[in-house]
């Protein structure tokens, strides 16, 4: 049973690390994962702590870090993941390590930057030939069409300013033309003409391709615009409009000569960037790609030094501020490895002095640890998701391994559907060192967690589906039935006896539609079938019936087996606590109350299948009507299952009555006759009290070293003492709820096992409906078309099964087979109140980075 | 609205509701006060808020910290919140929602006239504008030279429209003028604001008419306040006071005639409400000043319309809520930042 069976041993261990070599110590446990540790400085906040600075540093790392992997990511480099997870850097290195991060960090920043500005310099250049190239046709228009443009001066009434005397007369006429994005382009309208009432001309088009947009870096449509106004204050005004709409404004030739020179110089302009770009790109790329190199590793070195710190802040310091003192649960198995791991660390920094540690006695509850393997994994997670055991209380894991795929086979009897679930995983089993198995998400990876709970879940059914003999809903017939159908013809039986006997002949056979079987004719039955259920019952139109008494019977039987054995267990955890005699005044009321009802339905069960035969079973009584008889003591007389069944049954009911009240009352009235005489007897000492002796000694003994620790301590201890106190209406509450309960609980937990029949039922009339609703059709049809539709009739059904049957009924039997653990079982003695032992683990970071970082 | 909006209310506005009130919970708790009390630099301001609804909204800052960084992201945080509750709401609570920002718009508005009149470049100014009040038009405010002009060619056809039709003058713009336009502006919209809630009616109404009546009423305390000693005369003083506070009218012609803090306090003592708050300020050397009494009435008002459901004051209560934290925050910083440690603890408690 070892370590399954209960949660080690724990103790708490303190340990006295250098000031100088407590980093390296605490490197070599996270490797190893030895230990959980305890917060010492709960009352100081995160932010006054001791290596709060370190820490700090830690997280300006990670941003670099984090900033390195973004660009990374934006270059398109792939990032290699190390197979191996290096240790934790020395100290020394971290200091390199960071002076090269930065390093990297600012150049990166700088080339970046750099490209960046060079892009949006290329964007404007590209912008500004564009928006040469727009306005030229503007300009065109306008020499073009001159009554247009010469409808202006009109207005102002005065004939002589035309284009030509507007040129003449200097810089009246200006001209801001530029680029708009494309939203915007109606307010800036909008507004230029209210502000400058009409003084300017407006012309805009839009650009036929999207640009992207230099600041944001979106790609939008934009508007060219050239706007000619006349005045230096508008302009003025044009301009600051201009920049409030956030217009790229870009300056606006004269001349035609002019604008070809400038379409030229930004076309050289523009080649060079290009170049430049692309050697700045290139030069960026490389940077990086060094860069991806390391990020892999110093990504883990960092998040190991950030945890190493953070528990380091959970130490206290001791007087001298010499060393650190760590307060850790470690299991008492592994004591010799964390004295290991310490000389190593301690070796490793070079240190003079090594540190050490030493356990400490403890009232507090220590966490709990129960060491699983890939196969007991999946069990104990079960148990665990309802509560994390107790410290050292007993584990039904253990038990779980067996029980649990049992009771989910009963409800999911079918040798067929039992064996895919196998196969399935099997399949996991066999490939689960697969990187893409270990790595799948959501369901996938909870087939993948729990493959050894599937694969004996599938195991188990094959085997109950032999019991019920379902493969696919259909009967095979291994052995032969024990049924013969001619025995049932007259011919062979002596005259004598044929009289007794309700015989077939041609005429019965050809006339009734239903034909029974009787088995006390003699030839007809012959014996039961060597494994399960006869596959003759496969045929017979009563079959329901007769499997429901079956499974009905059958559930009750393996519910209270399931209870008991609950019941069982708690008493070796009242023997491990040393709590005798809640034995005696809890387990033992508690399994006579369910013995002396359901364990006598039980044997009454058993007694009636192998007492009647297909002779007397006319005459057999119904177990149903005796067990209620069994309560109501009815005054006639029934001819019960066998002779002196009433007296059996008083006494039986008698003993049931009695527990109740030793169950309620019983150990509330020894814990106060314990409390208020404890001296009176030896006995009484044997047990609680001497417990309560040592306890008090190890309180004193840890009170004694407190005051050398540190008063913190003491408040602990403190605590502790004070939860000892005795209140009688407390407990009688605790055990009288605990009672009724229980009481209760053994008739409803029993209905509750009949969900075992319930699903079993349920399955298999569903896999019969398939059947018949699909192949039976599928068959039926004529032989020349019935081999094309048989086709996607087996399809279709092998589908329905896998996704029904397979899927749908698997996790509802799963659900109820939890169902009937957690609450039907587990209820009967585990607590579940206990801490999971966390140890500080490297392996519990998350070594993948991208998801969190990126 | 009908009657009865609770059958209704949750049909539009019920998500943002159940938002709004998570938001609220996020707000720093007294703890967490007592903890940024304790922090010894700026750096561990950082460190304390970043266990809280914050998160790490610092965390690509680089170093050094400043307040003004600090500001900057807790405005930035909480104007993606406003942003998302705007983008997901339905009239009419959208344009209670353009009613909030009115504010923020009229406060940037005067701060960009104010440094067109020193000659500040209108980047070095966008940078202190609120972003909850930004809009488009913002950054040509500075092209207009009379306030008819800034509303036909800038702020026509801006949320703020409407409040102008007061303050149409052709005066050039001087540093009295600017100040005189943002309180008329401002006693438009709290007008207008708190006529739309009446309308609105029910839940809305009952909660945002009293923060709206305070906020008028204290604004018209504030104006007296500061008017002592300027050349602002009572008239002119009198047409500045938002007419749909309590004090309105006997309460606004006598503040009008007021001419220091006692007679202003004689004032306030006709009113119920406001006798208390001014028994509250303490006298020149301690205690609390006027403003901060104001603030912790406006804070208690806030909090308390969170007791009520179905109604749009929970948003306006967050955001104001939210403002004062950030106050908070802000004033614990810039203590902490230049080591003035005895006034720390001045900040205004968020029950």
């Amino acid at each position: 049973m070892g370590s399954l069976f209960r949660s080690e041993t724990m103790c708490l261990a303190q340990l006295f690390l250098q000031s100088g070599t407590a980093y390296e110590c605490l490197s070599a446990l996270g490797e190893k994962g030895l230990v959980q540790f305890r917060d010492l400085n709960q009352n100081v906040s995160s932010f006054q702590r001791k290596f709060v600075g370190e820490v700090k540093r830690c997280e300006e790392l990670e941003r670099i870090l984090a900033y390195l992997v973004q660009e990374i990511n934006r270059a398109d480099i792939p990032l290699p993941e190390g197979e191996t997870s290096p240790p934790a850097p020395p100290l020394k290195q971290v200091l390199e390590m960071q002076e090269q991060l930065q390093k990297l960090e600012v150049e990166l920043r700088e080339v970046t930057k750099n490209k960046e500005k060079l892009r949006k310099n290329l964007l404007e250049l590209i912008e500004y030939t564009h928006m040469l190239r727009v306005t030229k046709t503007f300009v065109k228009r306008n020499v073009e069409f001159e009554p247009t443009y010469e409808e202006f001066p009109p207005l102002e009434n005065d004939s002589l300013l035309d284009y030509s005397c507007m040129q003449r007369l200097g810089a009246k006429l200006g001209f801001v033309s530029g680029l708009i994005n494309q939203g915007k382009v109606e307010a800036f309208e909008k507004m230029l003409w209210r502000v400058c009432k009409g003084y300017t001309i407006v012309t805009y088009a839009e650009l036929d391709e999207p640009l992207e947009d230099p600041e944001t870096g979106e790609v939008i449509k934009w508007y060219v615009f050239l706007i000619s106004f006349w005045g230096e204050q508008i302009g003025h005004k044009v301009k600051k409009i201009c920049d409030c709409y956030h217009c790229h404004v870009y300056p606006y030739p004269n001349t035609a000569e002019e604008r070809k020179e400038i379409q030229e110089g930004l076309n050289t302009r523009i080649q060079d960037l290009y170049t430049v770009l692309h050697k700045t790109e290139d030069y960026l790329r490389q940077v990086l790609c060094k860069a991806a190199e390391s990020v892999y590793s110093h990504v883990i070195q960092v998040k190991k030094m950030k945890a190493i710190y953070h528990m380091l802040n959970m130490c206290s310091f001791d007087v001298t501020n010499k060393c650190l003192i760590a307060e850790v649960w470690c299991p008492e198995a592994d004591l010799h490895d964390l004295r290991r791991a310490l000389q190593e660390g301690s070796r490793e920094s070079g240190a003079t002095i090594p540190s050490f540690m030493n356990t400490i006695p403890t009232k507090e509850t220590p966490p709990t640890l129960i060491r699983t393997n890939k196969f007991t994994e999946g069990f104990q997670n079960i148990v665990d998701a309802y509560g994390v055991g107790s410290y050292r209380e007993v584990n039904p894991a253990l038990f779980t391994i067996v029980t649990f795929p049992f009771l989910f086979a009963v409800m999911f009897g079918d040798f067929g559907h039992g064996f895919v679930m196998f196969l399935f995983a099997l399949l996991l089993v066999l490939n689960e060192n697969h990187p893409r198995l270990n790595q799948s998400q959501e369901i996938l990876r909870m087939f993948f967690n729990g493959r050894y709970i599937l694969l004996l879940m599938g195991l188990f059914s094959v085997y109950t589906g032999l019991i019920y003999n379902d493969c696919f809903s259909k009967s095979v017939n291994l052995f032969g039935s024990g049924w013969n159908v001619s025995a049932m013809y007259s011919s062979g039986h002596a005259p004598a006896e044929r009289g007794k006997m309700v015989l077939w002949n041609d005429t019965i056979v050809r006339r009734s539609r239903v034909l029974q079987l009787d088995p006390s004719v003699p030839g007809v039955f012959q014996g039961p079938y060597p494994l399960g259920i006869d596959p003759i019952w496969n045929l017979a139109t009563n079959r329901l019936t007769f499997l429901n008494s079956f499974k009905m019977k059958m559930s009750v039987i393996l519910g209270i087996i399931h209870m008991t054995f609950g019941v069982i267990l708690g008493i070796f955890n009242h023997l491990h606590f040393r709590k005798k005699f809640n034995i005696y005044l809890v387990s033992v009321p508690e399994l006579l109350f369910m013995l002396c009802i359901f364990g006598y339905l039980i044997f009454m069960i058993v007694y009636k299948w192998l007492v009647y035969s297909a002779e007397t079973s006319r005459v057999a009584p119904s177990i149903l009507i005796e067990f209620i008889n069994m309560f109501l003591f009815p005054a006639s007389e029934t001819n019960g299952l066998y002779s002196g069944q009433e007296h059996v049954q008083r006494l039986l009911l008698a003993v049931t009555v009695l527990s109740v009240p030793v169950l309620f009352l019983g150990k509330p009235l020894f814990l106060l006759w314990l409390h208020n005489g404890r001296s009176c007897f030896g006995v009484s000492r044997s047990g609680y009290t001497l417990i309560r002796k040592e306890s008090e000694e190890e309180v004193s003994l840890l009170g004694n070293q407190d005051i050398e620790e540190g008063n913190n301590q003491m408040e602990d201890g403190c605590r502790e003492m004070t939860c000892e106190e005795f209140n009688f209406g407390e407990i009688l509450m605790t055990q009288v709820i605990h009672s009724i309960e229980y009481c209760l609980g053994c008739i409803s937990n029993t209905a509750s096992y009949l969900r075992l029949w319930a699903l079993s039922l349920a399955h298999a009339q569903l896999s019969d409906v398939l059947w018949t609703m699909l192949v039976r059709v599928g068959l039926r049809v004529d032989t020349t078309y019935g081999v094309l539709l048989l086709l996607p009739v087996i399809a279709l059904f092998a589908v329905l099964t896998i996704f029904i049957l397979l899927i749908m009924e698997g996790l509802s039997a799963f659900l109820h087979a939890i169902r009937l653990h957690w609450v039907e079982f587990q209820n009967k003695f585990y607590v579940g109140a206990g801490t999971k032992f966390v140890p500080f683990s490297f392996r519990l970071l998350s070594s993948k980075f991208s998801d969190d970082m990126a | 609205m009908l009657e009865g909006a609770e059958f209704y209310f949750n049909v539009d506005h019920g998500y943002l509701e159940g938002l709004v009130r998570g938001c609220k919970a996020s707000l720093l708790t007294q703890q967490d006060y007592i903890n940024l009390v304790q922090c010894e630099t700026l750096e561990d301001v950082k460190i304390h808020l970043q266990t809280t609804d914050y998160g790490n909204f610092l965390a690509n800052q680089t170093n050094p910290l400043t307040v003004s960084k600090i500001d900057t992201e807790m405005r930035k945080k909480l104007c993606r919140e406003f942003e998302y509750f705007r983008n997901h709401s339905l009239e009419p609570l959208s344009t209670f929602f353009t009613y909030m920002t009115c504010s923020y718009m009229i406060d940037n508005v005067i701060l960009l006239m104010n440094g067109a009149l020193q000659k500040k470049p209108v980047k070095e100014i966008l940078v202190k504008c609120h972003p909850l009040g930004r809009f488009t038009e913002m950054e040509a405010v500075n092209i207009a030279e009379t306030p008819s002009d800034l509303f036909k060619a800038v702020l026509v056809e801006t949320p703020l429209a409407p409040f102008f039709q007061d303050c149409m003058s052709e005066n050039t713009f001087d540093e009295l003028n600017i100040e005189l336009l943002r309180n008329k502006l401002y006693k438009s919209y709290l007008e207008a604001f708190y006529k739309f809630c009446k309308n609105h009616g029910d839940v809305t109404g009952e909660i945002m008419c009293p923060i709206l009546e305070f906020e008028a009423d204290r604004r018209a305390f504030i104006i007296t306040l500061n008017s002592f000693g300027t050349e602002l005369s009572k008239e002119d003083r009198e047409t500045l006071y938002p007419t749909c506070g309590k004090l309105y009218p006997e309460g606004l012609r006598l503040l009008a005639q007021a001419e220091d803090f006692d007679q202003m306090r004689r004032v306030a003592d006709h009113y119920g409400v406001y006798k208390p708050l001014f028994e509250a300020v303490g006298d020149g050397s301690g205690g609390k000043t006027l403003e901060d009494v104001f603030y912790e009435r406006e804070v208690q008002m806030n909090v308390l319309a969170f007791n009520r459901q179905f109604h749009y004051g929970v948003f306006y209560a967050y955001t104001k809520l939210k403002e004062q934290e950030m106050r908070n925050i802000v004033w614990i910083a810039e203590c902490i930042s230049q080591r003035h440690r005895t006034k720390i603890n001045s900040y205004i408690p968020i029950l």
